[in-house]
C-alpha cells in the first residue's frame, strides 16, 4: 500500500494538536503500548502481572484507544490513489531481510518481541517517551526517546551499511 | 397507546443517553485512537521506508514531523497548565502524569530501539498498518504480544518472588494455581 503522505510540518503540527486535544478529552496522557498489556491479560489469566495494578481493569480507554488505530489506518490508505490491498512489501527493507516470506515472517516476530518487551521495560514506546513525555519535557521520556533514537540509527545503519 | 410509544422512545432515549455518559471515556478514546491511526498513517510513519530513510539520513520527514508535534504540544501543554484546563470526560484538572523513571529504563529503550531498527514500526503504527492491509503489522503484532507476555511472566515472577522468598518458591506446589 502506498499511503499519500502529507508535508511534514503540517503532520507534525495535526499530531502536535492530537496529543493535545487527547489530554483535554480523557484528562490523561495518550499512550499505545500499555494497551497490549490489556489484550495479554484478555488472552490468558494465569500472569498476575496482567491483572493488578494499571492492568485490574481491561475494558479501558487505553485498550479502545488501540482497538480505534487499525480503523484509522484503513481510512488513511482508502484516501489514498491506490486502491486497498494486502501487501507483504516492505520497500527498501526487501533488500536486506531475509528473502523467504517464513524468513521475513519471523524476522518482523523476533523485532516485535524485542519493541513489546522494551516498551514494557522502558515504561511506553515513541508515542509515550518521545510525542507525549516530550510534551510535557519529562527528564525520563527524553532520556527514553534518545535511547530509542540513537539504537534504532545503529541497528538500521549496521543493517543497511555493513 | 400514544403514552405506551412515548414511554418507550423516552426509555430507549434514556438508555442511550446513559450508556454514551458511562462510556464515554472508552468512546473518547476510540475516537482519539481513530483519528492518531490516521494521522500516524498521514505522516509517513506507517510507510516503511521512511523509517530507513530517517536513520540512514536521506530524508528526514518522520524527525520533522516528530520536532514539529513536540514543539505545537510543548507550548499546548504550557497553556493548558497556565490556564488548568479542565478535562471534557472527567470534568477533573488535566493530569499531566509523567512517565517516573523505572529501573531498566535504558536497556529496555535500547532493546526497543533494536525492534524499531529491525521492523521499521512501533507500537503504535503497527495497528495502522493491519489497517492499510500490511501483512508484515501482523507478525509484528504476534511478536510484540509475545514480547509483552514475556515480560509479564518475567514480572510476575520476581513478585512472587518477593512475597514468598526465592527458596520457598522453588519448593512451592504449584497444584494450588497460586504460582501464575
Amino acid at each position: 500500500m502506498n499511503i499519500l503522505v502529507l508535508e511534514a510540518w503540517i503532520a507534525g503540527i495535526i499530531l502536535g494538536s492530537f496529543v493535545l486535544t487527547h489530554f483535554w478529552l480523557i484528562g490523561k496522557p495518550a499512550g499505545c503500548s500499555t494497551g497490549y498489556g490489556n489484550l495479554c491479560g484478555m488472552l490468558t489469566s494465569r500472569i498476575e502481572y496482567f491483572q493488578t495494578g494499571d492492568y485490574a481493569t481491561k475494558n479501558n480507554p487505553k485498550l479502545w484507544f488501540l482497538i480505534g488505530i487499525p480503523l484509522g489506518g484503513l481510512f488513511s490508505a482508502l484516501s489514498s490513489p491506490e486502491p486497498w490491498h494486502f501487501s507483504f512489501s516492505m520497500g527498501m527493507y526487501d533488500e536486506i531481510l531475509p528473502q523467504t516470506y517464513a524468513g521475513k515472517a519471523i524476522w518482523i516476530m523476533f523485532g516485535g518481541a524485542l519493541l513489546g518487551f522494551g516498551a514494557r521495560l522502558a515504561g511506553a514506546c515513541t508515542t509515550g517517551h518521545a510525542l507525549v513525555g516530550g510534551a510535557m519535557l519529562n527528564p525520563a521520556s527524553l532520556l527514553a526517546g534518545a535511547v530509542f533514537f540513537g539504537s534504532a540509527f545503529i541497528t538500521t545503519q549496521l543493517l543497511f551499511n555493513s | 397507546m400514544i403514552k405506551k410509544i412515548f414511554d418507550w422512545y423516552f426509555d430507549v432515549h434514556n438508555y442511550i443517553v446513559t450508556f454514551f455518559f458511562a462510556y464515554r471515556t472508552n468512546m473518547f478514546s476510540w475516537v482519539m485512537g481513530i483519528t492518531f491511526g490516521f494521522a500516524m498513517s498521514k505522516a509517513g510513519a506507517t510507510t516503511y521506508d521512511y523509517h530507513a530513510k530517517m536513520f540512514l539520513m536521506i530524508d528526514p520527514q518522520l524527525l520533522i514531523v516528530i520536532v514539529t508535534s513536540v514543539s505545537v504540544s510543548v507550548v499546548g501543554v504550557f497553556l493548558m497548565k497556565k490556564y488548568k484546563i479542565k478535562a471534557i470526560a472527567t470534568g477533573e484538572q488535566v493530569d499531566f502524569v509523567k512517565k517516573p523513571y523505572q529501573k531498566g529504563l535504558i536497556a529496555g529503550a535500547f532493546l526497543f530501539g533494536t525492534g524499531w531498527g529491525m521492523t521499521a514500526s512501533c507500537p503504535g503504527t503497527i495497528p495502522a498498518m493491519l489497517g492499510e492491509g500490511k501483512i508484515a503489522g501482523f507478525f509484528a503484532l504476534i511478536g510484540i504480544l509475545i514480547g509483552t507476555l514475556a515480560y509479564g511472566t518475567l514480572k510476575s515472577y520476581l513478585i512472587m518472588e518477593r512475597r514468598y522468598g526465592k527458596k520457598e518458591l522453588l519448593h512451592k506446589n504449584c497444584d494450588d494455581g497460586d504460582c501464575g
